[in-house]
Parts: structure tokens; C-alpha cells; sequence
């Protein structure tokens, strides 16, 4: 791709001396940055500096409530050391990686299916697939909490019919629902990466492989499965990071066993009014995702979540 | 022989594929039919069809508000995000630049930052500089999460409009606001239309931050999420909700299709440009 070339070409000099290769480059690099500077100044302001901030807060160096500590890793110590904290972190983690397996496991035969098989219309049928995720995760929720719920469909149903008298349990308020709702909110998200990797694969090297004797399902594991594996981490990361921080799903269909890290970080914020110890946590949070990118950081392929 | 499935293979996939759209599209439809059950819980049995409940919600205040405070948020999300967007993917696809890959990950890296984070790391700074929340504050915060979608619908647009079309334009003598108001706007506006969409139904849709930084004007999501704890007046929500549901579809579908036609035309005329500058 030819990058800023409309000065690049002598020939194009209307008049010979009233620009210098000096005076160009610095015209270029004004252009340029005068591109940059309103998009990169926003997210410093809006996102770099304030994530610092969080930083800063925790230890103490920003106070702004009243008996916030000043210059202190008391919080810090605190939340590392103490059982109850570390472990609704790690509960998170088992959340979100039980959520993108599932995900994962989900989409990627569809994903196999739209971008091997189904030909031409496979645009169209990523579409329908696609659209749920565009509508709002709010409303999603909703609906199942109206069909799992206690009073639900699925259990108002069962008694009206007369096949239980009381509510099934395990439907609502349980791990089981946390897990079911939010692989149901991600799947279509992460069908898109997959479906991007798979499509993107040289056919020629599924006829090479079958024409030099493999099977249909060797040439999957040995030619298909690795070459997509872009796709997957890119879906599977991309499920798992916000995950970590989640707890409006687990709030709204996972009842007492629903309290996740993202909900101890969001009421020490609310309720609890304890900032230094919400950063605390929401920078752990961040490091948590910073250790994530640095792992996987060379599989992701932003560009395949665009397509 | 097919190499990437055998015939039983595929009738297993398509299998899978019709169930995976059952299951995602059966609680939209659950919700749709029971929005019209005349019962005061979201529940079974039938007791008849009623449209009451959108009836209320139309008298409902307190939900008109939130959606009229959703509808502006968005708005304002979506021009400024775009505004945003356009000069920086038009920077990343056509400038060389000191520090880019420095400078591109930090323009994309709000997508992978958890919005409860976010949230609070807003609310420190709003708290700090000392910003009343307002549904600006809500709106500031939605252009951080929603530019990098835009960045990235803008990006392979750019990259598939020959730069040969603005160097034709500059050699012309065009400046370049000229260049980019005939050349590079126009064929790039089908896409700047999906990033202002894509910009607005992330911001109607967004409840996390929209709840650490709101103020006395709260956004529909948000109202949404305090009223899920009384049952009483979820089948009202739940209306509105159905509504939301449909006329978010209607505009991604609409604007998915836009883009697809666009993105073949484009295709077929430039290859024409490029067939008459070889032969010019």
C-alpha cells in the first residue's frame, strides 16, 4: 500500500523551489499528526490517564474521600492476603475460561460449517448468526432470566403441565444458568474470528493434504484445526477478558453464587464506598489482562473481530 | 469428494448449525410472545393477548426519560466517535509514522480493557477534575470503547480505495480538503455510515459505565437493570424492550446489506479505473 504519495512524485511539482524535502517532511509530518492528534488525545484523556489514575488511587499517591489513606499499600496488602478476595478472583477466572471454552466449542463447528461448506451463502447465514449480538445484551439477559427463572417460563410451564410441583432448582440462581446465559451472549461474537481464520485458509492445502492420502479427519488436525488456531485464540481471548470483569449476567441469573470479582470491584465502589480497595482490585484486573495480551498477544488478529 | 467434510459430516453440521439458530434466537421470540401475555408476571399459563403493556410504557415517564436521555448519549457516542475515527484510519491505512504500532495499540486497546474497569477508572477521573456526571460524562466514556469498532469498520474500506484515485487528485492540483470531500468521503461513506451506527448501538446498549458515571438522568439500560429486581413492572419493560430488540435488528441488518452492496460496487469501479488507466 503507497503510503502519502502525493508529493512523492517529482513530475508533480507545480512550482520547482517553493517546496524543500525539508520543508515537505514537516509539512507531511504536520498532516499527519494533525490526523492522529484529536483521536490519540481523547484516549489519552479518556482512557490512558484515567487507568493510571485507578494506579495511583490505589496506593494512595490521589485521595479523594475523606478517609481514603494517603501513601499506602495497606489495600494492596490487604487484598492479597486475604482468602475471600483472591478467591472470587480465581472464581471469575474458572467463569470465563468455562464460558469461552463453551463459546469456542460452540461456534466453531457453525464457523467450519459457513466458511468450508455453505458456498455462497455463507455471508448471508454469518448474518443471522451475527444479528443477536448487535441487539442489546441487556435484553438478552432478560430473556432468560423470564425463561429460567423461579416463576419463569421453563418452570411456570413444567407446573402448570403438572410434571413438577415445585420449581427446578439447578434452572435458576446456579452456575449452570451463569455459564448457559453468557456462552448464549458470546457465541456470535466469537464465531466471527473463527469463521474470518477459516475462510482465509488455502484450499489448495485440504486437497493437498487428501490427495497425499490423509483422511478427512487427519487433514482437520494436522491442517485445518492449527491454521485456524488464530481464530480461536482471537475468539477465546476476547470472550475471556471481559468476562473477568463481569457481574450484571451472574447478578441477574446466578442469585448468591452470582457475586463475582467484577461485583466485589463494582460495590466497593457503590455500596461499600471503599475506592482505594475497588483500585486495587480493578488494577489487579488490569494486570491479570496485561499478563493475557503479553501470553497471547501474538495469536491476536484484531482485524479478523472487524470483518 | 468434498475434502473438508464427508455427506454425513455435513448433515451433522447443518444440524448444529439450525440448532445454534434456535438457540439464539428462541429467547427473542419467547420474549416477544410473552410481552403480549395479559399477566402480571413474565410467566406461564396463557391468560390472553393484551397490548397493555405497551400501552403503559407509553405512559411511563421515568422509561420515556431514560430513553430519551439513551437516544441522546448515542448520539452525541456516535458523530463524535466517527469524527474521531475517520482522520485516525485514514492515518493508519495511508501515513507511515513514528511509534505506529505504539500508537495503533493504544487506539485499539479499549477492546480489550473490562468495562467495569473502565468505569471506575472513569469515575476517579470525573471525581479528581472535578466533572459533574451528566449524560456527557456517560457519552465521554462510550467514544473510548466504541472508536476502536469504528476504527476497525473504517480501516478495510480505506484499504480497498486505490490511494492512486487522491494522487490522481492531488497531481490534478486538488488540495487536500478538496481531495478528500470528492474522493475520499464519498467513497468512503458507506462505511462511515456503519462506523456511526455500529458507534450508536454500542452506546444504547452499554449499561456498565453508563451506571458509574451517570448523574440524576439515567440511561434506558440503566433504568433496565435497576428495574429487573421488581417483577411487578417487568412486562412494561419488556415491552420496550421487544420494541428495542426489533428496531436494533431492522438498523444492523439494513446497514450489514448497505455495506455489502457498497463494497461490490466499489470493487467493480475501480477495477474499471484501474482497466482505463492501463489503457489511457
Amino acid at each position: 500500500m503507497a503510503t502519502d504519495s502525493a508529493t512523492a512524485d517529482p513530475s508533480t511539482e507545480v512550482a520547482p523551489g517553493a517546496e524543500t524535502p525539508v520543508r515537505r517532511r514537516r509539512g507531511r509530518w504536520r498532516a499527519t499528526s494533525g490526523l492522529l492528534a484529536t483521536p490519540t488525545i481523547w484516549l489519552i484523556v479518556f482512557f490512558v490517564v484515567p487507568v493510571v489514575m485507578v494506579g495511583l488511587y490505589s496506593t494512595g499517591v490521589i485521595t479523594l474521600l475523606r478517609n481514603d489513606d494517603y501513601l499506602s499499600l495497606e489495600h494492596w496488602r490487604f487484598f492479597l492476603t486475604s482468602d475471600t478476595y483472591l478467591s472470587l478472583f480465581w472464581k471469575s477466572v474458572r467463569m470465563s475460561l468455562g464460558v469461552s471454552i463453551t463459546s469456542v466449542l460452540l461456534a466453531y463447528p457453525v464457523a467450519y460449517l459457513l466458511a468450508l461448506i455453505a458456498g455462497t451463502r455463507k455471508y448471508t447465514l454469518l448474518l443471522v448468526i451475527i444479528v443477536p449480538f448487535l441487539t442489546s445484551y441487556l435484553l438478552r439477559v432478560l430473556a432468560w432470566r423470564v425463561i429460567l427463572g423461579e416463576q419463569g417460563v421453563v418452570n411456570s410451564f413444567l407446573q402448570t403441565v403438572g410434571l413438577t410441583d415445585q420449581p427446578v432448582e439447578w434452572l435458576f440462581y446456579s452456575q449452570f444458568a451463569i455459564y448457559a446465559v453468557l456462552a448464549y451472549v458470546w457465541v456470535p461474537f466469537v464465531a466471527l474470528p473463527i469463521f474470518v481464520s477459516l475462510e482465509n485458509l488455502d484450499h489448495h492445502l485440504l486437497e493437498a493434504s487428501s490427495d497425499l492420502g490423509a483422511s478427512r479427519l487427519r487433514t482437520f488436525w494436522t491442517v485445518t484445526l492449527p491454521l485456524s488456531l488464530p481464530g480461536v485464540v482471537a475468539g477465546f481471548i476476547f470472550v475471556f477478558i471481559p468476562t473477568l470483569g463481569e457481574y450484571i449476567t451472574p447478578q441477574l441469573v446466578g442469585g448468591p453464587g452470582g457475586f463475582m470479582f467484577g461485583s466485589a470491584i463494582q460495590s466497593a465502589f457503590t455500596a461499600g464506598l471503599d475506592w482505594q480497595f475497588g483500585s486495587a482490585m480493578a488494577m489487579f484486573l488490569i494486570f491479570a489482562v496485561a499478563v493475557l495480551l503479553v501470553v497471547f498477544g501474538r495469536f491476536l488478529n484484531v482485524r479478523s473481530v472487524a470483518e | 469428494m468434498n475434502v473438508a467434510v464427508s455427506n454425513n459430516g455435513r448433515r451433522w453440521l447443518w444440524v448444529m448449525f439450525w440448532v445454534l439458530v434456535v438457540f439464539l434466537y428462541a429467547p427473542l421470540v419467547i420474549l416477544l410472545i410473552f410481552s403480549f401475555n395479559d399477566r402480571e408476571l413474565v410467566s406461564f399459563p396463557w391468560e390472553g393477548f393484551t397490548l397493555r403493556w405497551y400501552q403503559t410504557f407509553l405512559d411511563n415517564a421515568e422509561i420515556l426519560g431514560s430513553l430519551r436521555v439513551s437516544l441522546m448519549v448515542a448520539a452525541i457516542t456516535a458523530v463524535i466517535t466517527t469524527v474521531l475515527a475517520i482522520p485516525a484510519s485514514i492515518a493508519l491505512v495511508r501515513r507511515r509514522f513514528f511509534a505506529k504500532g505504539l500508537v495503533s495499540g493504544v487506539m485499539l486497546a479499549p477492546l480489550v480493557i473490562p468495562l467495569v474497569v473502565l468505569g471506575t477508572a472513569l469515575l476517579i477521573l470525573f471525581n479528581a477534575i472535578g466533572i459533574p456526571f451528566s449524560p456527557l460524562t456517560i457519552a465521554i466514556g462510550h467514544i473510548v470503547i466504541a472508536l476502536p469498532f469504528a476504527i476497525l469498520t473504517l480501516v478495510p474500506r480505506l484499504e480497498r480505495i486505490p490511494a492512486s484515485l487522491e494522487e490522481a487528485s492531488r497531481d490534478l492540483g486538488a488540495g487536500w480538503l478538496t481531495t478528500f470531500r470528492q474522493i475520499t468521503w464519498p467513497l468512503m461513506l458507506p462505511a462511515i455510515f456503519s462506523a456511526f451506527l455500529l458507534s450508536f448501538v454500542i452506546s444504547f446498549d452499554e449499561v456498565v459505565i453508563a451506571s458509574f458515571v451517570a448523574g440524576d438522568e439515567v440511561t434506558f439500560p440503566v433504568y433496565l437493570y435497576s428495574q429487573l429486581r421488581l417483577p411487578r413492572r417487568l412486562p412494561q419493560v419488556i415491552a420496550v424492550a421487544v420494541v428495542i430488540l426489533f428496531i436494533s435488528a431492522i438498523i444492523v441488518i439494513v446497514s450489514e446489506v448497505l455495506r455489502r452492496v457498497t463494497d461490490r460496487k466499489l470493487e467493480s469501479e475501480t477495477t474499471v479505473h484501474e482497466e482505463e488507466v492501463a489503457t489511457a
